[in-house]
């Protein structure tokens, strides 16, 4: 009897294990549910680099915003910068924000980054790194999508590229005419 | 005074110091944040704790764990900031009471599996019990047994 109930538990271990596996390999790592996807974005007010005044999220309620961190020092942030400036283009004037949020650096730096880098939205300055901490970043680059409920339905880990811009802003877009 | 009683005096100052040493105490600042810091994974570190990296990242984490004592929050308020950040990972322990806790749980049952699948085994190599001999087998054996007594006898 109990050498029975073993083997079934062995095969039971077995085939969790092969699931558990299975659903790993799946998964796109630069896809990452946990911690705040699919919460409420923490509100912050943040300076912009270049001194010109505030960004506060909450004056972008019923927007969809695209967050990405970065910083100079980040040599993958160099890499998907073309990609977010075309995005950024061809979402100019719309109901799309995107922000770009320097960290871990001094704002001197950050800021002869984005000149240099032609980004001309908005880019605040993390200072302290709070807001970074609050979103549970790990590293730059990271991009958030926040839809126009406030919840953020997305984060991308690593350099991001366009088609997974635009793919994830049409379908916040989409969900907020529905 | 007699030597005895010095004896018993200096017993007793000894436990009473002892105790006094002893004695739970309120955490101070420093230490809770230290502990605080201590728990946390440094989350650009390959398992370092906040406390013991020297990033950027870890010394930010640290800077708010401090304000957040100073703001008179308890340890398990700082820690649920922390985790609804980043979830249980963040956690250099993670909590028995959650999924994540199951790294705590799954050896014990693999554990208690593998005895049990073990014992079983050992208990089939035994073989079964010998078998009781029929009363027909004991009638023949007897009759043999009297043939050969008659024989010798």
């Amino acid at each position: 009897m109990l050498a029975r109930v073993a083997r079934i538990a062995v095969v039971v271990a077995l085939l969790g294990l092969t699931v558990t596996l299975a659903l790993a390999f799946r998964r796109d790592p630069h896809d990452i549910k946990t911690g705040t996807v699919l919460k409420a974005a923490p509100t912050f007010t943040l300076q912009r680099l270049d001194g010109s005044g505030e960004v506060s999220l909450a004056d972008l309620s019923g927007k969809v915003v695209v967050m990405n961190f970065f910083a100079s020092w980040c040599l993958p942030c160099t890499q998907e910068n073309p990609a977010l400036v075309r995005v950024y283009e061809r979402y100019r004037g719309s109901d799309v924000v995107l922000l770009g949020v320097n960290l871990q650096e001094s704002r001197e730096n950050g800021l002869a980054y984005v000149k240099r880098m032609g980004m001309s939205w908005a880019t605040l300055a993390d200072d302290d790194g709070r807001v970074a901490l609050s979103y549970g970043v790990f590293g730059p680059p990271e991009t958030f999508f926040i839809g126009p409920d406030g919840v953020i339905a997305g984060r991308h880990i690593g350099p991001i590229d366009e088609d997974t811009l635009v793919t994830a802003i049409e379908t916040l877009r989409a969900r907020a005419v529905r | 005074m007699s030597r005895r009683v010095l004896i018993v005096i200096a017993a007793l100052a000894l436990a009473a110091a002892l105790v006094f040493a002893a004695r739970p105490h309120e955490a101070t600042a420093d230490e809770r944040i230290d502990q605080i810091a201590t728990e946390l994974r440094c989350p650009v570190c390959q398992g370092l704790s906040v406390k013991d990296s020297t990033s950027e990242t870890a010394r930010q984490m640290r800077d708010l764990v401090a304000q957040r004592v100073r703001e008179g929050r308890t340890n398990a308020e700082i820690e649920a900031e922390f985790r609804a950040a980043y979830g249980d990972w963040i956690l250099l322990s993670p909590p028995v009471a959650s999924w994540s806790g199951l790294v705590w749980l799954v050896p014990v049952a693999a554990l208690a599996a593998g005895l049990v699948f073990v014992t079983g085994r050992l208990r089939g190599t035994e073989g079964p019990p010998p078998a009781q001999p029929s009363a027909i087998d004991v009638a023949a054996l007897r009759d043999r047994v009297a043939r050969e007594e008659a024989a010798e006898g």
